[in-house]
């Protein structure tokens, strides 16, 4: 090779060399001097550090303040099972939780024989008592993870009201469903830096929204009615034998629920363990033939509408009726009744007969003008509307049907508003759980006014109604087990064979009793339903006695004096004529 | 005469401009190790560039004695040199101590040194010497054959490593080397050809870490939390450094630490430099790369035989091949291989071994004839 070709080459050389470097100087200059808005976005997106500020959850309370649902620090206890196994603890370690925690020794022993994972849940949720046992002991590779978790102090009472939230901390049923919003609280957030490893930089924040904590929700309810409530189904439940029973006890003039509770039911604390029959509300949630309470409706209706008097007669027939080629039937054989017999001993005859008189068109306004068909708007989650027919679809016996609580289906909480309608001068009231939303500091952001909702019938009627029923409790009554001594109960029973595939179930009934007192003035409504009572099955003999139970310690309870006395609830009103009675007048000169 | 003159006369035909540049450069490399170990004010930065100094100094000394070695007695000996660095490499295989996963240090009275870059050097040394002898005709096939199995043993020990980054700088060192040597242009495309009919071989001996290198280069997106991390990051830091940088000590990309602290300083300090001092400082260094590597070409062109003409071309296209694959790394041009940059980069092995290849560099030079 020539020396001139050599230094060709070595030119060559020194010009590739060049042409490189050129390049990346052009690749340089491109990324220093390109668009830079794109990159300092990049930049910003992999810097910005977006920390939710978690709350706690509201509580739940009763109207006098007992909680019903709150947050509480529990402990997630966590194992490290490869570090167990390299230092050969794994076995002592899994026998003693085990022990403590009441866990099955196999299952901890599988989890903790897992080399490739260095994280185990031996067990969530663990209360601090217990946490505190197993952290005396001091076990390697064993630590606690506070979490924030629900706790219901009273299990299983009141579940179908209060609810639970799942374990994401939404609400899930009840009250804490439908409250959520309120119960939830707003997470607040902090929008900062963070460096390369992820951790924030303090002085980098640049927003910070405070959180907004979750609100307190009070209850209409009132835990010892609810007591009273729920030890008179759980007895009737042993007592018959029945695969369900639900019960609610409402304020006649606001509409308020007082009590509601629901069988079978379930621990709160133990949702996930429940099944769906068991977190059923079936106040609102299930919808049943009602059977004669229905009567009550449709009676006031006709009365309101001036087609029959209280002291009309009608032919029952002797029991047995043949309307349209179809007989009717009587529990028991009556002659002619009056109407507020066919009330008081419950005939179906004549309560067709007293439909027939309205016509179809009027009765299917009662139906509506009560509030059936359709939900009541109650503040829980999974009310149903029950089923009402509009006429056209109706047969040519719908309308005697319909009379006797029967081809209608409807909520408890239905039959117990439209009664307490009756017995508060015809004004329907919007049922109501949630009586106000207090912030923690006691801020009100929700309170809850009693409202009207319908009208059904009118004052004079619906006075002279309760009184006809207040005969269903009296002798010669089919409500006379519902009988409460001291007070006046104007009621009503029910008994209605449940429909199965194309007909009625033999022997299968849901027997339940509807009332109101004092019947002077009602203030307390309550409904008692017993869904397949075993032995005894109409109404007037398994459902009457649970309602008297109730309305017995309930005005007890509740400090409403019986009838003939004065008709006071108003406590400031009461103390009063005490001090007036004691001054030797008769209270009565204050009325 | 001055005193001693006769004795340090080569010191006064060393190549000024290259000394600078060199200098220039070492000098920026302390000043952004220690940027890229600073955490904030008030905090103590970390102590890699204390360290730094001092091999910069003991770089220097051996530019110095390189330079002073006669590089026709050292190509003379270069088998010897060759041997035993082979011999080393095969015991760092055999007791090194693994960083990262691969083998490549030795530990040497406590020091720690990374036997592949002595080794390269030897190689080169070698091949300058098998190349450049007079009685080989240039287009001799057995020259070429020879060249490839001289350097074989080398290119297979080192990637052994693992690390076959470092190994595959040899791959244009020895092309450049047969180019200057005036190997037939036909012959050196042949083997390329050979050479790319390999690289599916390639691809089976390479470790699972280094495919996904590979992988992650071809689709940046793929794994923008793990291996692509830092390029990604690389690439936005030198991007966000605009015309004049952030600043010494200001670069948020690097002190904040989204350039990872582990690499910042050795494998991805470029894209420390290109973020606090923007397109002029990055510029500004390749610049000094470009004087110093322009400068071995210099003496390539005016030196005294071919051996050291291929001495020094070898040795100008050892550093071009690690500054360019450095560079077009941490500007996303290559995949991340985890080659340092000459004389910035920390670590002492490779500051001392950069030394000396440009000592060799100025010993051809200040041999070159009077013209």
């Amino acid at each position: 090779m020539t020396e001139r070709g050599q230094i060709g080459r070595l030119g060559a050389l020194a010009f590739g060399l060049a042409l490189v470097f050129a390049g990346l100087g052009v690749r340089l200059a491109l990324l220093h001097l390109g668009p830079q808005e794109p990159l300092r976005r990049r930049i910003a997106a992999t810097r910005r550090h977006e920390q939710p500020i978690l709350v706690g959850r509201g509580r739940i309370l009763d109207r006098s303040r007992h909680i019903l649902a709150m947050d509480l620090t529990v402990n997630d206890v966590c194992a490290d099972p490869q570090a167990l196994l390299r230092d050969g603890y794994a076995r002592f370690v899994g026998l003693h939780l085990a022990r403590l925690l009441d866990l099955d020794p196999a299952w901890v022993m599988a989890g903790l024989n897992q080399p490739e994972r260095q994280f185990f849940y031996v067990e969530r949720r663990v209360r601090d008592d217990i946490a505190e046992e197993v952290r005396r002991l001091r076990l390697p590779h064993v630590w606690f993870r506070p979490v924030s978790a629900r706790y219901y102090p009273h299990e299983h009472l009141m579940a179908h009201v209060v609810g639970f939230s799942n374990h994401e901390g939404v609400g899930s049923a009840g009250a804490e469903q439908r409250m959520d919003r309120y119960l939830r609280g707003r997470p607040g957030v902090r929008i900062s830096e963070r460096d390369g490893r992820g951790v924030e930089l303090p002085s980098r924040r640049s927003l910070e929204i405070a959180p907004q904590e979750g609100a307190n929700v009070y209850l209409t309810l009132d835990i010892h009615v609810q007591q009273m409530v729920e030890r008179a189904l759980d007895e009737a439940l042993e007592r018959t034998r029945a695969v369900g029973a639900w019960a609610a006890v409402q304020e006649v003039r606001t509409g308020r629920i007082l009590a509601m509770a629901s069988r079978p039911a379930f621990d709160l604390n133990r949702f996930n363990e429940s099944d769906p029959e068991e977190r059923r509300n079936r106040v609102i949630g299930t919808v049943f033939e009602p059977g004669s309470t229905f009567k009550a409706a449709v009676i006031a209706a006709a009365l309101d509408l001036g087609v029959v008097t209280p002291e009309q007669t009608f032919d029952c027939e002797s029991g047995l009726w043949m309307h349209r080629g179809r007989p009717l039937r009587d529990y028991s054989p009556h002659g002619v009744l009056t109407v507020a017999d066919i009330l008081q001993k419950s005939s179906n005859i004549g309560a067709a007969k007293i439909a027939l008189e309205m016509g179809e068109e009027r009765l299917e306004r009662a139906v509506r003008a009560f509030g059936f068909g359709r939900p009541s708007g109650i503040d829980l989650p999974g009310e149903e509307a029950g089923i009402a027919h509009p006429r056209r679809n109706w047969s040519a016996l719908s309308i005697s049907r319909i009379a006797m609580g029967h081809e209608i289906g409807v909520t408890a909480l239905q039959i117990l508003n439209a009664v307490c309608a009756i017995a508060n001068d015809g004004f329907l009231m919007q049922p109501s759980v949630v009586a106000r939303v207090e912030t923690p500091r006691g801020q009100p952001l929700y309170v809850h006014e009693p409202s009207v909702i319908g009208r059904p019938i009118r004052a004079p009627t619906a006075r002279r109604m309760v009184e006809l029923m207040a005969r269903v409790t009296e002798p010669g009554g089919t409500g006379r087990r519902a009988a409460v001594e001291g007070y006046r109960v104007a009621g009503k029973t029910g008994t209605a064979q449940k429909p199965s595939r194309g007909g009625y179930a033999a022997g299968l009934n849901v027997a339940s009793f509807v009332g109101v007192l004092p019947a002077e003035r009602p203030v307390l409504g309550i409904i008692v339903v017993i869904d397949e009572p075993r032995g005894e099955r109409t109404g007037g003999a398994v459902a009457a006695p649970v309602f008297r139970e109730i309305a017995a310690e309930a005005v007890r309870y509740l400090g409403i004096p019986p009838s003939g006395e004065v008709e006071l609830i108003d406590p400031a009103a009461r103390a009063r004529a005490r001090r007036e009675t004691e001054a030797g007048r008769d209270p009565g000169d204050a009325l | 005469m001055r005193p001693h003159g006769h004795r340090l006369r080569w010191m006064g035909r060393l190549d000024g401009f290259a000394l600078a540049a060199v200098g220039a450069l070492a000098l920026i490399g302390i000043l952004f190790i220690y940027s890229a170990g600073y955490r904030g004010e008030g905090m103590e930065a970390a102590p890699f560039y204390r360290r730094q100094v001092l091999w910069a100094l003991a770089g220097g000394f051996a530019l110095l004695v390189a330079a002073a070695a006669d590089y026709r007695r050292l190509a003379e000996q270069s088998l010897w040199f060759y041997l035993i660095g082979l011999a080393l490499l095969g015991l760092v295989l055999l007791v090194g101590a693994p960083v990262y996963g691969a083998r490549r240090w030795l530990s040497l009275f406590g020091i720690q040194v990374q036997p592949s870059e002595f080794a390269k050097l030897a190689t080169i040394l070698a091949l300058a010497r098998l190349l450049g002898r007079p009685d080989l005709k240039r287009n001799d096939p057995w020259r070429l054959a020879a060249a490839v199995l001289l350097v074989a043993p080398a290119f297979v020990l080192i990637a052994a490593g693992p690390d076959l980054g470092s190994a595959a700088v040899l791959i244009p060192v020895v092309f450049v080397m047969l180019f200057v040597a005036g190997v037939p242009l036909r012959w050196l495309a042949l083997l390329a050809l050979a050479g790319l009919l390999l690289l599916p071989a390639g691809w089976l001996v390479m470790g699972e870490y280094q495919r996904e290198r590979v992988r992650v280069f071809l689709e940046p997106g793929r794994d923008p939390l793990g291996a692509g991390w830092s390029k990604i990051q690389s690439q936005i830091a030198i991007g966000s450094g605009g015309l004049r940088g952030k600043g010494y000590l200001q670069g948020t990309q690097n002190v904040l630490g989204f350039l990872p602290r582990t690499v910042a300083p050795t494998d991805f300090i470029f894209s420390v430099v290109a973020e606090e001092t923007g397109f002029a400082g990055a510029a500004g260094v390749l610049a000094l790369y470009a004087v110093t590597l322009a400068s071995g070409v210099r003496t390539a062109l005016r030196a005294r035989d071919k051996t050291g003409q291929l001495l020094a071309a070898g040795l100008v296209a050892l550093l071009f091949t690690h500054v360019f694959v450095n560079v077009g790394m941490t500007v996303g041009l290559l995949p991340v291989t985890g080659l340092p940059l000459p004389l910035i980069s920390y670590g002492g092995s490779f500051m001392v071994s950069t030394m000396l290849a440009l000592g060799l560099i100025q010993s051809v030079h200040v041999r070159r004839p009077p013209r």
